[in-house]
C-alpha cells in the first residue's frame, strides 16, 4: 500500500485529532486502506466512457483533470456585476458541482455498511471509525475542489488580488463543511423515512441527473452570457436568505467592498455561523444516523405490488410467441430496474432529447424563429438516433450477468427470438415515449407538415435498432455479461460506424425529401425494408445443441 | 408403484482441455429415488450435474433422461426437470413473484397459473409480505427459499439440488427434507448434491460418492455402513476418500495460530 500525502498532511494535526478521543494511529490505517480503494474505483462520471486500459492508479487523477476544466466554467462569472452577484453565483456552481459528486460518487463512502461489520467488530473505537468516515470525505472534497478552482483562482491572483485568494480560502473551506454536512443532513432525513431499497434508486438518479445536468447546465450557462448585460446591481430579496451562496456572496460584498450597510452583514453572520452550526449538528448526530444506517442492511418490510402497467399488453400487441411476449416483459423490467443500465443509458437517452434543440438555439440566434419553421432543421432529430447504437449494446450486459443460468436450464423453444422481443422492448418501451415527447414539440415548432418525416424517421430508427444489434451484439442471450467486458476491443470502431451509417441516414432522407412525394415513396420502401430484415434476422433457427 | 428408470449414465466421461474431470460414469436412478450424490471438492459432482441439466457439451458416452438421449432429443425433457444452482446467482432487481413467475413461464406454465402457486407456495414460508419485494434486498435463506420454490414450481419429475439448504433456518430444513421425501414418495426423482453429510446420510435413500471421477460407492447408508463397519456417514466418507490426517492437519494449524509474539495490543 502506499503512502498518501493528504496523510502526511493529516499528521501535522494528529495531536489535536487524538484529544477529540480519537485513536489517530487507527483511523490512519483505515483511511490508507480507504484511499486505496478509492484509487481503484472508477468515478461515475467515466463509467460510461471507459477506457480499455485500466490503469488503476491514475482513475481518479484523471477525473481530477476533468474537473479542472470544468472550472473554467467560473472564470466569466468572475467579471460579472459586483461581488454580491459574482460570488453568489461562484458558489451556486461551486455548490451544486460538489454536491452531486458528493452524493452520486461518495455517497457510497456515506453509506458504507460494509465497513460496521468488517470494523466494529474489531477493538476500534466507534468515534474513530466515524471520525474516519468524515475526514475521508473531507479529503476527496477537498481535492476536488482544489482542482474545480485552480484556474479560478490563479485568474483571480492576477485580477482581483491576493487578498481576494484568502478570503476565498477561507470561504471554501466553510463551504466544504456546510456541503459535507448539509448532504449527510439530507441522507439521515431519507433514512428516516424511506427505504434502502427507495434510497439507492434516488442517489440513481440523482447519477443520472448530474450526467445529463452537467451538458445542458454548460449549454445553458453559455448562451446566458449572450444575453446577459454585464453590469448588473444585487437587489436583494427576502428569500434570498434560503440561498446559501448568496450568504458566502454577502461574506465577499462585506470584506472586500467594505459594504457594511444592508444585507451584507446578515449575510456574513450566516456564511459563517450555519457551516458550523450544520457540522456540529452533524457530529451529533452522527450515531442517530449510523443506527438509521442500518436500514441498508435490513431485508425490506412488507411490499405493496406496484400498480398495473401496459407491459403486459404492448408484449400481447408486439410480440407473436409466447416466449416472445415473456422476454418482451422480462426485458422491460430489468430496463426499468436495473441501476447499472439506467445509469450508463438513461443520460444518453436524456441527452438525446436534448441535443437537436441544442442545435436549434444555434439556428434561432444566428437566424429567426420564423425561418426554423420554414427550414430542414427538423432533420436534427437523427441526433436522436444516435443514441441508438450505444443502448442496444448495453443491452447484453448486466450486474447480476449470472442469473441467465435459468435460460440455459429452462426449455426454451427459440433462443433467436429473445433477442428480438428485447429490443422491442426497449423501442417501445424506453424509446417510444421519448420520441413521442421529441415528436409533439416538434411538430408545435415546425407544424404538421413534418410528421409524414417523423414516420420515416421512426422507420429508420427501427431499421438502426437492428444494425446496432447485428454489428454489436449478435449473441444469444440479452443481460448475460458482466460490465466491466462492456468495452470490448472493436466496439468504439463499431460505435463509430453506427454514428456514420445515422448520418447517412440523415443525408439519404434530406436528398430524397427534395423530390416530390420523395419522403412517401421512401416511407414504403424503408418499412418493407425494416420489417423483411427483421424478419430474417430473427427468423427460428434450428434449435442449437452446442453452446 | 412401479420405480421407472429415468436416468441413466453410460460410460460417461468428460475433458476440461487435458484434465480428465470424470473417468467413466455408469448410474442407472429410478423413480422414487432420492439420490445423495457426494463427493470431495473437485471430484466431478458439479461437471455430472451440468451434463444432465444440458449446460455443459462435449462429454463422452450417453445420458439418457426419461428414455431419450439428450444429445438427440432436443431441449424438451428440460421441461421436466428443476434445479437449485449452488450460487445463488438471480436477476435480483425482479421481485419474489416476478422472478418465480417468469421462471415458471420458461418452463410453459401460464402465468396465472405460475403467480397463484408461487404466492401459495410463499405463503407456506411466512413469506407473503414480501412477494413483491425485490429479490436484492432478500437475506441469504430468503433468495434460498425462492430458488427451491421455482425450481418446484413447474411440478418436476427430477430435481437436482446443488446445496440446497445453504442458509436456512433450522426449521425451514425440515419442512424442505420433508417436501422431498413426500415428493420421492409420489414417484420424484432428487438428485441431491452436498457436504454436509448428516443431512445426505437422513435424507437420502440411495448415496452415490463421487471420487476423482469414478463412482467410489454406491448403496444406501446402510450398506455402505456395513461394509466399512464406521458409525456415520462422514466417517465413510473420510475412509473412502482415503483422508486420514485431519488431525494432523489441524494440529498444525493450531500450532501456526498460537506461534509467534504477540502482537502489541492497540
Amino acid at each position: 500500500m502506499k503512502e498518501f500525502r493528504s496523510l502526511k498532511l493529516l499528521d501535522l494535526v494528529r495531536g489535536l485529532i487524538g484529544r477529540m478521543g480519537i485513536n489517530y494511529e487507527t483511523m490512519r490505517k483505515i483511511l490508507q486502506v480507504k484511499l486505496t480503494m478509492d484509487q481503484r474505483r472508477v468515478p461515475t462520471m467515466f463509467q460510461a466512457n471507459m477506457t480499455e486500459d485500466k490503469q488503476d492508479d491514475y482513475q481518479f487523477l484523471k477525473s481530477l483533470g476533468i474537473y479542472v476544466l470544468y472550472g473554467l466554467i467560473l472564470i466569466p462569472f468572475l467579471f460579472m456585476g459586483d461581488y454580491f452577484i459574482q460570488m453568489s453565483i461562484f458558489f451556486g456552481v461551486t455548490m451544486f458541482i460538489l454536491m452531486t459528486t458528493l452524493v452520486s460518487d461518495f455517497s457510497a463512502v456515506l453509506l458504507d455498511v460494509r465497513d460496521k461489520t468488517l470494523l466494529n467488530t474489531k477493538p476500534v473505537n466507534e468515534r474513530t471509525v466515524n471520525a474516519a468516515k468524515i475526514v475521508h470525505i473531507i479529503i476527496y472534497i477537498t481535492q476536488l475542489t482544489g482542482a474545480f478552482l485552480l484556474i479560478p483562482s490563479i485568474v483571480a491572483i492576477f485580477s482581483k488580488g491576493i487578498f481576494f485568494m484568502i478570503v476565498l480560502f477561507f470561504v471554501m473551506t466553510l463551504l466544504i463543511l456546510l456541503i459535507v454536512a448539509l448532504t449527510a443532513l439530507i441522507y439521515i432525513y431519507i433514512l428516516k423515512f424511506f427505504s434502502s431499497e427507495k434510497l439507492r434508486d434516488i442517489i440513481n438518479y440523482v447519477q443520472i441527473f448530474m450526467s445529463i445536468g452537467i451538458v445542458v447546465g454548460y449549454q445553458i450557462v453559455i448562451r446566458v452570457f449572450e444575453f446577459t448585460d454585464f453590469d448588473v446591481i444585487y437587489t436583494f430579496e427576502w428569500w434570498h436568505i434560503f440561498i446559501p451562496p448568496v450568504w458566502f456572496g454577502g461574506l465577499f460584498d462585506l470584506v472586500l467592498q467594505n459594504n457594511q450597510s444592508g444585507v451584507a452583514v446578515p449575510m456574513s453572520l450566516l456564511a459563517v455561523v450555519v457551516p458550523l452550526l450544520a457540522i456540529a449538528l452533524y457530529y451529533r448526530l452522527m450515531p442517530t444516523f449510523e443506527r438509521n444506517l442500518q436500514k441498508l442492511m435490513e431485508e425490506t418490510g412488507p411490499n405493496k405490488k406496484s400498480r398495473w402497467d401496459f407491459t403486459a399488453f404492448w408484449a400481447k400487441l408486439f410480440c407473436r410467441s409466447r416466449e416472445e411476449q415473456l422476454f418482451f416483459r422480462f426485458s422491460s423490467i430489468m430496463m426499468k430496474r436495473e441501476r447499472d443500465f439506467k445509469l450508463r443509458v438513461y443520460p444518453s437517452l436524456g441527452l438525446a432529447l436534448v441535443f437537436p434543440f441544442i442545435f436549434h438555439l444555434n439556428y434561432i440566434s444566428m437566424e429567426s424563429f420564423a425561418s426554423l419553421r420554414d427550414s430542414n432543421m427538423h432533420l436534427t432529430i437523427y441526433f436522436t438516433a444516435i443514441t441508438i447504437g450505444p443502448v442496444v449494446l448495453m443491452l447484453r450486459y448486466s450486474p447480476n450477468y449470472k442469473g441467465s443460468w435459468m435460460f440455459l436450464v429452462s426449455p426454451l423453444q427459440q433462443r433467436s427470438r429473445i433477442y428480438s422481443a428485447t429490443l422491442k422492448a426497449f423501442l417501445f418501451q424506453l424509446f417510444v415515449p421519448l420520441y413521442a415527447v421529441l415528436c409533439a414539440v416538434f411538430v408545435f415548432i415546425f407544424s404538421a407538415r413534418i410528421i409524414p418525416d417523423l414516420i420515416v424517421v421512426f422507420m429508420a430508427i427501427v431499421l438502426l435498432t437492428l444494425i446496432s444489434y447485428k454489428l454489436t451484439n449478435n449473441d444469444e442471450l440479452p443481460f448475460s455479461r458482466p460490465f466491466e467486458s462492456a468495452k470490448e476491443a472493436g466496439s468504439t470502431v463499431t460505435l463509430f460506424l453506427l454514428m456514420l451509417i445515422t448520418g447517412a441516414f440523415a443525408l439519404f432522407h434530406w436528398l430524397v425529401s427534395m423530390l416530390p412525394y420523395g419522403v412517401y415513396g421512401y416511407m414504403g420502401v424503408l418499412s418493407v425494408i425494416t420489417i423483411v430484415s427483421w424478419y430474417v434476422a430473427f427468423r427460428p433457427k434450428k434449435p442449437l445443441i452446442e453452446l | 408403484m412401479e420405480a421407472q428408470k429415468v436416468l441413466s449414465l453410460k460410460a460417461l466421461t468428460m475433458n476440461f482441455g487435458v484434465k480428465q474431470v470424470l473417468k467413466g460414469i455408469d448410474l442407472d436412478v429410478y423413480s422414487g429415488q432420492i439420490i445423495g450424490y457426494i463427493g470431495p471438492n473437485g471430484a466431478g459432482k458439479s461437471t455430472t450435474l451440468k451434463i444432465m441439466l444440458g449446460l455443459l457439451d462435449g462429454y463422452r458416452g450417453t445420458v439418457e433422461i426419461f428414455g431419450q438421449d439428450i444429445a438427440k432429443s432436443g431441449h424438451d425433457y428440460k421441461r421436466r426437470i428443476g434445479y437449485v444452482p449452488e450460487n445463488a446467482d438471480i436477476y435480483d432487481n425482479l421481485t419474489a413473484t416476478e422472478f418465480m413467475v417468469f421462471s415458471g413461464e420458461l418452463y410453459g406454465l401460464a402465468p396465472q397459473v405460475a403467480e397463484r402457486k408461487a404466492r401459495e407456495l410463499l405463503n407456506q414460508f411466512d413469506m407473503l409480505s414480501v412477494s413483491d419485494a425485490r429479490l436484492s434486498s432478500f437475506s441469504k435463506g430468503m433468495r434460498q427459499k425462492v430458488l427451491i420454490i421455482t425450481s418446484l414450481i413447474h411440478d418436476p419429475d427430477v430435481i437436482f439440488l446443488d446445496e440446497p439448504l445453504n442458509g436456512l433456518d433450522a426449521n425451514s430444513v425440515m419442512i424442505i427434507k420433508d417436501v422431498l421425501e413426500q415428493l420421492a414418495q409420489r414417484g420424484k426423482t432428487i438428485f441431491y448434491s452436498s457436504h454436509i453429510m448428516d443431512v445426505v446420510e437422513k435424507i437420502s435413500n440411495r448415496i452415490v460418492l463421487l471420487v476423482d471421477g469414478k463412482i467410489a460407492a454406491d448403496g444406501t447408508f446402510e450398506e455402505l455402513r456395513e461394509e466399512s463397519k464406521l458409525g456415520s456417514l462422514e466417517a465413510v466418507f473420510n475412509e473412502i476418500t482415503g483422508f486420514n490426517e485431519h488431525q494432523e492437519t489441524a494440529r498444525r494449524f493450531v500450532d501456526i495460530i498460537m506461534d509467534g509474539e504477540t502482537y502489541e495490543r492497540v
